[in-house]
């Protein structure tokens, strides 16, 4: 599977809050498993919409100076109801702080005004260069990734 | 369209290996192999592959359902109603073969819970910490099928047939109550 | 083994921060559950399950948290608001729980507010001594 969780942004405050679209199509592989009677977005999947939200707040806020945003740790995520093929899932996600190398959020996801999912986690940020400086191609790489990837969901124009 | 298809070389959403020991009713302990034919890690990230922490929750979740579900022998909708909480340690690799131990807390009619650990070698990766629902006990109002469709499948039940008829085993429930 | 009202709401406030997410700070001992909390249903079963472990006590899940078959109950139930006989029944399921403000109005929505932190440790309170 292609992993992007996230297809369109339509609010972006820097440091402050995102607001995102995933968009559930049964031509996604992975549901034909999940499941085959009764296709459902996984779980894990809403909360990667979450995440990848964040952290494309996180690169934007940050100018992209880091390569790697990943999930550090998660607490309470809840799953209230199911997100079907055909409908999107609005992503809402909030800083509760947001800084070179750790942020933490509180986030959102639901259908049509029918909560799916919530859960509070923190993400870790930094470039391969900090480990060993041979990297800098890589996170340049990542970087120019993350980038275009920014101006095809519509987080940014640059 | 759906139903009983067969792997056809389409991406599949099977998240453990094998299992490498199974105590019913008690602990589980499954293999998952990062290997780079995997698709996702080409976006997770361009150049430098690592296995998405979301995904390793999702191999622990699998591991633990199928724990829980076999408890009550594969009668009760068990779903992921809960992270309680999740934390990373050391990233995931390709070419790494983690080991997820599940083990079972609690479990009564309408929910279960797992503590989960997840290594590889001598290394720590992540601790995740579960719950499921047993949905057709637990309705909240939401709306699903009357068929157990999250076992029907049949895919998970391939995993402990397996491991039941493999060579390298620890206690567990005889071949007679089946799998 | 005796303990204090103190060590016993230290080790609730420990349980629902856990079970919660929660920030220590926001776990007053006036803080409802549903409401300044975010706990729900399936919260309401993990926070069973880590009392008990806690505590080691076994708890009955409607002893602690309202029964839905109480509220579904038309016997109980008229009109949003519980009757006088769902009000004797849900007092005597839950003795722990202060009812005063709640008769003045014993209105379904208002049910959440009744369980605040200071009620399970009162509950606690009577397991443990009692065992």
């Amino acid at each position: 599977m292609r992993y992007i969780l996230l297809d369109r942004v339509v609010e972006l405050t820097p440091g402050e809050r995102i607001v995102a679209e995933k968009a559930l199509s049964l031509a996604e592989e992975y549901l034909a498993d999940h499941f085959p009677t009764f296709p459902v977005l996984p779980g894990v999947l809403m909360l990667e919409g979450l995440v990848q939200a964040a952290a494309m707040l996180v690169r934007v806020t940050n100018g992209f100076r880091q390569s790697i945003v990943q999930l550090a740790e998660v607490r309470n995520v809840k799953y209230k109801s199911f997100v079907k093929p055909g409908r999107i899932l609005r992503l809402e996600v909030t800083a509760k702080s947001l800084e070179e190398a750790v942020s933490s959020f509180v986030g959102t996801g639901g259908v049509d005004g029918q909560a799916a999912v919530e859960a509070r986690f923190t993400l870790r940020h930094y470039n391969l260069a900090e480990r060993n400086p041979a990297w800098a191609a890589t996170d340049a790489e990542i970087v120019e990734a993350m980038r275009r990837r920014a101006r095809l969901v519509g987080a940014c124009q640059g | 369209m759906k139903g009983g298809r067969e792997s056809t070389g389409r991406m599949r959403w099977i998240w453990i290996d094998r299992f490498e020991e199974f105590e019913s009713g008690r602990r589980a302990v499954a293999i998952k192999n990062v290997s780079l034919t995997e698709e996702y890690l080409h976006d997770h990230f361009p150049g430098y592959p690592v296995m998405p922490p979301a995904l390793l929750i999702e191999a622990m979740a699998q591991t633990g359902g199928i724990l829980v579900g076999e408890a009550r022998n594969f009668r009760e909708k068990v779903i992921l109603a809960k992270i309680t909480q999740a934390v990373f340690y050391q990233e995931a690799r390709p070419g790494d073969q983690l080991r997820l131990e599940a083990v079972l807390e609690n479990l009564t009619d309408e929910a279960a819970t797992i503590h989960g650990t997840i290594r590889c070698g001598a290394q720590h990766v992540a601790d995740i910490k579960l719950m499921f629902s047993h949905i057709d006990k637990n309705r909240s109002g939401v709306e699903f099928p009357e068929e157990n469709f999250v076992f029907d499948n049949g895919s998970f039940l391939s995993l402990l047939r397996a491991y039941r008829l493999g060579g390298d085993r620890t206690a567990g429930r005889s071949e007679a109550r089946g799998g | 083994m005796a303990m204090s009202r103190a060590q016993i709401c230290e080790k609730v406030r420990g349980t629902l921060v856990d079970a919660l997410g929660v920030d220590e700070e926001e776990v007053t001992e006036d803080a409802t559950l549903m409401g300044d909390l975010g706990a729900e249903s399936i919260d309401f079963l993990d926070i069973v399950f880590r009392l008990e472990k806690a505590f080691g006590i076994k708890i009955p899940r409607e002893e602690l948290f309202p029964a839905e078959n109480l509220l579904n109950n038309a016997d109980y139930v008229n009109n949003g608001k519980l009757t006088a006989q769902g009000l004797a029944r849900l007092k005597s399921q839950m003795p722990h729980v202060d009812f005063a403000d709640f008769e003045q109005d014993p209105d379904l929505n208002k049910i959440p507010d009744l369980f605040r932190v200071k009620s399970i440790v009162k509950y606690i309170e009577g397991k443990v001594s009692a065992a």
